[in-house]
């Protein structure tokens, strides 16, 4: 494998004779080049078929071509580099060559962006990026080459490495270049964290080094290349010994957040920091080696696929049926789910009626629509003006008011099915005949719910979860009835609210209760043969899991869980059976961390001391090993989705895993529970 | 004339000034007054042709508060909106105005009001001060700047206060409390005859409680419990608590209290109105309708008088007399500019002097204000104009009642009438 590999360089030239000398590229172009009178050349990024700019070999091939023009040419004396795209910068490298290239390829492919960005940093005059839309990954790394970053202050601009939440790492150039740029201790955070950022946070962190109205962008760039080049500035944290500290600080972070479970943000802290102290080349060769061993991990391989999966989930349009628009929708109950999802609907832009039929609930419904929309002004994820205009478009009622002109109404009331069929009848009684009629009911039959309501073809459920503004996943389920336009205007909703919508069928649990409440009946059941609360719960933290199933329990609150497990029960009484525990814990007082006690005790909601120890331990019974316990619990998880699949419940493996992963957090460089028990030969 | 239609109508609670809603200002207030309609009707806010509010002391923040109003309730930004000002008729102007609009051809479905926010009037600085604060963000140099600071004196920061301002003719130079002092002593109304009325205000709101809720929707203040009722009526009021109130604007020899005024208060009422096309071609079942109005002048300083030239006007113009309206809602401004109308409506002398050839008849006391009216429930001035039209509206359904008069006085020497029918 080794000599298939390009020859090692040091000597920058070194690159040129394997580079050098090709023909313009053949096909269609991907750049448009022109110079104007002052020398300034404009190298326009626009991929003739597709709508975003990506870096594959093609287009890196085309790109390096261009270089070797610009630097020939003496007429040039300054590079603007921008794209034709609407809301696109440069979208990164192609992930699907990242994942489907065998490694020469990829190592090739890897090699030929060092190179073409390498040779960008090396032209002798000033380089200036004109970013504005989606600039990630590898957009960022070729911005990185040049001497000034200019981002629009557009709210499409959006800037970062996110390769690490791939399971990869920045391969080209990013490692290398960003710590010298800004510091290693705010690179680390850039890489490590993965995030996109709006331009404006995006120039603070010092990605970009201006930020201009969109129309004024061109002219600035002119003038930057008419300034002398900027100077490096000294980054403290980037000599020898604060460095390594400061790796030091970020690897111990990362374990405590991954426990050790995710290679790709550790093999970046080492690659940023050692190529600190090393030649550019030296540095990019770490890098190099460092992605092709992580691009061959299944960790990277599981996350990759499950981008993949959530890119389309929330981006496809329904594959039938037309989408209506959704501007107005009303929400029935505010309770924490009914006025968790009005908040989330209303500052997507649409008005919210919010009704209860008790004015103390919309009171304190209000209330935490108000808090939740403040905190999210407090986080910057909504500007002063959004948060008030959010609120504006919250509007309530406790009266029977008509509801003809809206064309969505989510139904959030309690889990009880007989409020809730008084509510669909009342509901369908003062809606339009077409009016979208949505169930928020996390457990109980979508079809018995709207039993016998007229126009059953608008019926759908629309299963959010518990905190809505978080939990990034919705379960749309569809009955046989369901027509193909509510389904479509379903699935684009939920993909406007932001959030990932699966498609599922009414059956018991749908898909995520319904895996998920055998793997926590079955902890509760080792939890009454005697194995500790903090035991189980650390043997699925080491498996990945966000939270251990107990503490989880805790977070539901057992009385919620204990009503989905019976739903779920009674659907499958030859593989589930009652648990006690729950019932006897209920009776006891404890509901889980909403009143302080359930299997852990709760000091300011954060759990102290288990609480619930169980009183059938037998001493001297032999307990079985953590790995015993995860292997269990994994296996259940595991098994309950291949019946969710083999039942049909979701149309295929892969959405059932993007489910889990979004919906209980099941450790994503798994891929989800099917693809675990595939790669673990169950 | 052709009428114009009342589809729906709806107020927020009335409080007292400083008390429950005292955290929301008049932009807040209309909002929840018209999501609450809008919200009722079920109606597309997109079939609103234009927006109309009244609105006395309009907050500087909000400039045209009707547009502002509108556009944070969910009015399509392509529907305008405007602000309308007759003082205390602002409420009843914003109806008016719709009305001429059709007329005019220029709209057939209205979402019309008043909003007040009394606990929000601003504080101003002193005209001297202003120059003083002008010339310190003027100086340049360290120097200039002190100076600019030293001019200051302790009065400079003794604000006028804006509603004390808003309620004083700047013509007549008088306060509106002391217009009602000169209309006592000229019509030589008794201190104890304006307690009674006082009193029968407050008895009469707290005995109709139930047809009042249905005027009301509930707000909900950011902080606190939601406002579900007015929170001025005094259900246990007595002629003895009343006689014990000092008089405020004449202390020495006046007999105008703050018992027998209206209150000082925070709300906001919203109506959707439209002409006889767009009820039809919505099939919507009207409240009722507005056939006749007027409005008319007289002295600034007896504005107290102004119902009595508007209402003979308006019953001219309808070809009635008193007797054939079944109820009237006056105003309450204060008891004694009350009891000064009614004066002039039936004794010959007093009719002269307000401007009337001859006396239009005895009102009967039975049916006037009988669910009280602003003593009791509060006067946010640029709403009370709306919410009489609302109260006339609910009392009539109530009582099976076919036509009712309103009025109002007006700060500056005007009167407004208007003539219900259902």
């Amino acid at each position: 494998m080794k000599n298939l590999l390009p020859p090692p360089t040091k000597d920058p030239d070194a690159d040129r004779p394997y580079l050098a000398g090709h023909p313009a590229p053949a096909g269609p172009k991907s750049f448009h080049r022109s110079i104007d009178e002052d020398g300034v050349c404009w190298l326009t990024f626009d991929a003739p078929t597709a709508g975003v700019n990506l870096w594959n070999e093609g287009t890196l091939r085309e790109f390096v071509w261009h270089i070797e023009q610009i630097e020939i040419d003496h007429h040039i004396r300054a590079l603007v580099i921008r794209s034709a795209k609407e809301r696109v910068f440069i979208a990164g490298a192609d992930l699907h060559a990242v994942r489907s290239l065998i490694t020469p390829r990829l190592h090739q492919l890897i090699w030929l962006g060092q190179a073409a960005f390498d040779r960008l940093a090396r032209l002798p005059m000033p380089k200036v990026a004109i970013i504005h839309g989606a600039c990630a990954g590898g957009g960022f790394e070729m911005a990185l080459a040049c001497d000034w970053r200019i981002a629009s202050d557009d709210g499409s601009t959006r800037i970062g490495l996110p390769e690490t939440q791939l399971g990869i790492l920045p391969g080209w150039g990013g490692c290398v270049r960003l710590p010298r740029l800004i510091g290693l201790r705010r690179a680390l955070d850039v890489i490590l964290g993965g995030k996109l950022f709006p331009a404006k946070k995006a120039f603070k962190k010092g990605l970009v080094t201006h930020l201009a109205p969109r129309e004024s962008m061109e002219t600035l760039a002119r003038d930057l290349t008419k300034r002398s080049r900027p100077q490096a500035q000294v980054h403290l944290d980037n000599f020898p010994g604060l460095s390594r500290a400061v790796a030091s600080f970020a690897r111990q972070a990362v374990l405590k957040k991954t426990r050790g479970l995710y290679p790709a943000p550790l093999r970046a802290i080492d690659v940023a920091a050692r190529a600190l102290h090393l030649a550019t080349e030296e540095g990019l060769a770490l890098e190099r080696h460092a992605i092709l061993d992580l691009a061959a991990s299944p960790e990277a391989a599981h996350l990759i696929d499950l981008f993949f999966k959530r890119e389309t989930a929330n981006k496809q349009r329904p594959p039938e049926g037309v989408a209506l628009p959704i501007r107005d929708a009303v929400v029935v109950g505010a309770g924490v789910m009914g006025s968790g999802i009005a908040q989330l609907i209303a500052t997507r832009g649409i008005r919210t009626l919010m009704t209860d039929i008790s004015t103390d609930a919309l009171s304190s419904g209000l209330s935490r629509i108000r808090s939740l929309t403040v905190e999210a002004a407090d986080k910057r994820v909504l500007t002063p003006k959004q948060a008030r205009q959010t609120l504006d478009r919250v509007s309530v009622t406790h009266q029977r008011v008509p509801l003809t002109h809206h064309p969505l109404i989510i139904e959030a009331a309690t889990e009880d099915l007989s409020t809730k069929k008084r509510i669909f009848a009342d509901l369908a009684a003062r809606s339009a005949p077409d009016t979208i009629l949505a169930t928020n009911t996390s457990a109980l039959s979508v079809a018995e719910i709207a039993e016998g309501i007229p126009h059953p073809e608008r019926v759908i459920g629309l299963h959010f979860f518990n905190p809505v503004h978080q939990m990034p996943l919705v379960e749309v389920v569809v009955l046989p009835q369901t027509s193909k336009d509510v389904i479509a205007t379903a699935i684009t909703f939920v993909q406007s609210l932001g959030k990932t919508p699966v498609v599922v069928r009414d059956h018991p649990g749908f898909v995520v209760n319904r895996i998920l409440v055998p793997y926590l009946l079955e902890a509760v059941r080792l939890h009454t043969q005697g194995v500790g609360t903090k035991e189980i719960d650390a043997a699925m933290l080491d498996f990945g899991m966000p939270m251990g199933p107990l503490r989880l329990l805790d977070e539901i609150g057992l009385d919620v869980a204990q009503h989905v497990a019976e739903t779920l029960t009674e659907a499958f009484p030859d593989r589930l059976s009652k648990i006690d525990t729950l019932n006897s814990m209920i009776q006891a007082g404890a509901l889980g961390r909403k009143n302080g006690k359930g299997f852990y005790q709760y000091e300011n909601g954060q759990p102290s001391e288990e609480w619930h120890s169980s009183e059938n331990a037998q001493p001297g019974a032999s307990l079985p090993s953590r790995e015993a316990i995860q292997h269990r619990l994994a296996a259940l998880l595991s098994e309950e989705a291949q019946r969710c699949l083999d039942d049909g419940v979701a149309a295929t493996g892969s959405d059932i895993d993007l489910a889990m992963v979004l919906g209980t957090g099941y450790p994503p460089f798994r891929g989800g529970p099917l693809a675990h028990a595939e790669a673990s030969g169950h | 004339m052709n009428p114009l239609y009342i589809v729906d109508a709806i107020r927020t609670p009335f409080t007292k000034a400083g008390s429950t809603l005292a955290s929301l200002d008049a932009v807040d207030l209309g909002r929840a007054a018209v999501t609450a309609l809008l919200t009722r009707t079920g109606i597309d806010p997109g079939v609103i042709d234009e927006t109309i509010f009244g609105c006395v002391g309009q907050p500087a923040h909000a400039q045209n508060i009707a547009r502002v109003i509108a556009l944070r309730s969910g009015v399509p930004d392509s529907k305008p909106a405007m602000t309308v000002h007759r003082n205390c008729a602002s409420g009843l102007e914003a109806i008016t105005t719709a009305h001429q609009r059709i007329c005019a051809d220029q709209g057939q479905v209205f979402l019309v009001g008043g909003t007040e926010s009394m606990s929000n009037m601003p504080f101003y600085f002193q005209k001297p001060a202003v120059e003083k604060f002008t010339a310190l963000a003027r100086s340049k140099s360290l120097p200039q700047k002190a100076h600019a600071v030293a001019s200051f004196r302790a009065a400079d920061f003794s604000p006028v206060i804006g509603l004390e301002l808003g309620l004083t003719d700047p013509v007549a130079e008088m306060n509106m409390g002391r217009t009602a002092e000169l209309l006592a002593r000229e019509f030589s109304i008794s201190r104890e005859a304006q307690d009674a009325f006082a009193l029968r205000s407050h008895l009469r709101a707290a005995q109709n409680a139930g047809v009042l809720a249905e005027e009301i929707a509930p707000v909900y203040p950011t902080e606190g419990e939601p406002v579900l009722t007015d929170n001025g009526i005094r259900a246990d009021a007595t002629v003895e608590r009343l006689a014990q109130l000092r008089p405020i604007f004449d202390r020495r020899y006046g007999s105008v209290t703050a018992g027998n005024s209206s209150q000082i208060t925070d709300g906001a009422v919203a109506l959707l109105v439209c002409s006889e096309k767009a009820l039809a071609l919505h099939g919507w079942e009207p409240l009722g309708k507005l056939t006749h109005y007027a409005a008319t002048g007289c002295e600034p300083e007896r504005m107290g008088l102004g119902p009595v030239r508007a209402m003979d006007a308006v019953l001219q113009r309808a070809k009635l007399r008193l007797d054939d309206i079944d109820l009237f809602e006056i105003n309450e401004a204060f008891a004694a500019q009350v009891l000064a109308v009614l004066k002039c409506l039936q004794d010959e002398s007093a009719a002269r002097r307000a401007g009337l050839e001859s006396p239009l008849g005895e009102l009967d006391p039975a049916r006037l204000n009988v669910a009280g009216g602003a003593i009791a429930l509060g006067h946010p001035v640029g709403a009370s104009g709306a919410r009489l039209v609302l109260t006339a509206l609910r009392q009539m359904k109530s009582c099976g009642h076919k036509r009712s008069l309103i009025s109002l006085c007006v700060g500056g020497g005007q009167g407004v009438a208007a003539i219900l029918e259902t």
